[in-house]
């Protein structure tokens, strides 16, 4: 072996890796066992280090907590606006909701109710009994109670408007 | 097969030395006192019960490597914990430093440690044995419980990345 070995091949000879040309090398070269002991200097340096100085002490830092605090602070807010969206825009889109009524519907339900309860004779229709009324009175009395009923409804909802 | 020896003759010889061992393999003075006097109880147990090994040194690395190991399993979340710290700006205790040592500055030593910890614990595991303890490579794997071409590969990577971060640094 001609060429000066490299980096790599003097660490595998400190770790007894390295093949028998290379040790043969080494042997041979003045620069290469320069690099050598250097590397050897390197490693007791590192060595002597280890061996004889206490190993700084670690613990977290205070610093490195508060840098942390606005972050979380931020998050928490945004977190907390998305949730006020999803409820003010999504979930009342999708909850279903009563659906208001018309005004006609409303006349309608309202003389409905008004034909069952009231006559517009203005005799009560609890002393009667069913069977003696006729069913052409009861027919006409519906149909005038019915207009009466719609047109007061319709000059309230309207304010007398045509 | 070693004679068995009294049990403060064991630990007046090799005492110091696993405990500096526990300590380079934990980071922790006090969990590796704690491994090491656990390793010297069951030296006793062994010797009580007539299970003297042929070599003590060597039962005794292994051991307490074993020790560290299971100690470092434990705390595990510890570790984790850990983790985001960084060294403090702990000045470096040396009571008295030998003036071989003031030339080393306080960044290098710290980057020593550094590039240290960041090896794989087997990479720690078998420089400390190999540089610190200057054990033969025989004598690590018998203690690790690796093949000697294994431990050679471990030191050859621990070696090329300790000198890889302690040059970036330089």
């Amino acid at each position: 072996m001609t060429r000066c070995l490299s980096d790599d091949a003097l660490e595998r000879v400190e770790a007894e890796l390295a093949s028998v040309a290379e040790r043969a090398h080494l042997a041979g070269c003045a620069a290469c066992a320069a690099r050598h002991r250097q590397i050897r200097g390197e490693l007791a340096l590192i060595t002597g280090v280890l061996r004889d100085t206490p190993e700084p002490g670690t613990r977290p830092a205070p610093a490195r907590r508060v840098r942390w605090m606005p972050a979380t602070v931020g998050l928490a807010a945004v977190a907390a606006a998305l949730l006020i969206w999803v409820e003010v825009a999504v979930w009342r889109a999708v909850t279903p909701v009563p659906p208001t009524m018309q005004a006609q519907e409303v006349a309608a339900i309202l003389a409905d109710v008004s034909a069952a309860l009231f006559s517009v004779s203005g005799d009560p229709p609890a002393t009667t009994t069913p069977a003696a009324i006729a069913p052409a009175v009861i027919a006409e009395d519906a149909a005038l109670s019915l207009e009466v009923m719609a047109r007061e409804l319709d000059q309230a909802l309207t304010g007398g408007a045509p | 097969m070693e004679p068995a020896p009294r049990q403060d003759l064991l630990v007046t010889a090799h005492y110091g030395r696993l405990q500096r061992l526990c300590r380079l393999l934990l980071g922790d003075p006090q969990e590796a006192d704690d491994v090491v006097q656990d390793v010297f109880l069951k030296a006793h147990q062994a010797e009580r019960l007539g299970q003297v090994p042929a070599n003590w040194g060597a039962w005794l690395t292994r051991v307490a490597v074993n020790g560290c190991r299971d100690r470092r399993r434990a705390g595990g979340w510890m570790r984790f914990r850990l983790r985001g710290a960084h060294l403090d700006e702990v000045p470096l205790v040396a009571l008295t430093p030998a003036p071989s040592d003031v030339a080393i500055s306080e960044d290098t030593r710290r980057r020593i440690w550094i590039a240290f910890r960041t090896l794989p614990r087997r990479q720690q595991e078998v420089f400390a044995l190999r540089h610190i303890e200057e054990q033969s490579t025989l004598a690590v794997a018998a203690a690790l419980g690796l093949s000697p071409g294994s431990v050679k590969r471990h030191l050859f990577r621990a070696i090329r990345a300790l000198r890889l971060r302690l040059g970036d640094a330089r």
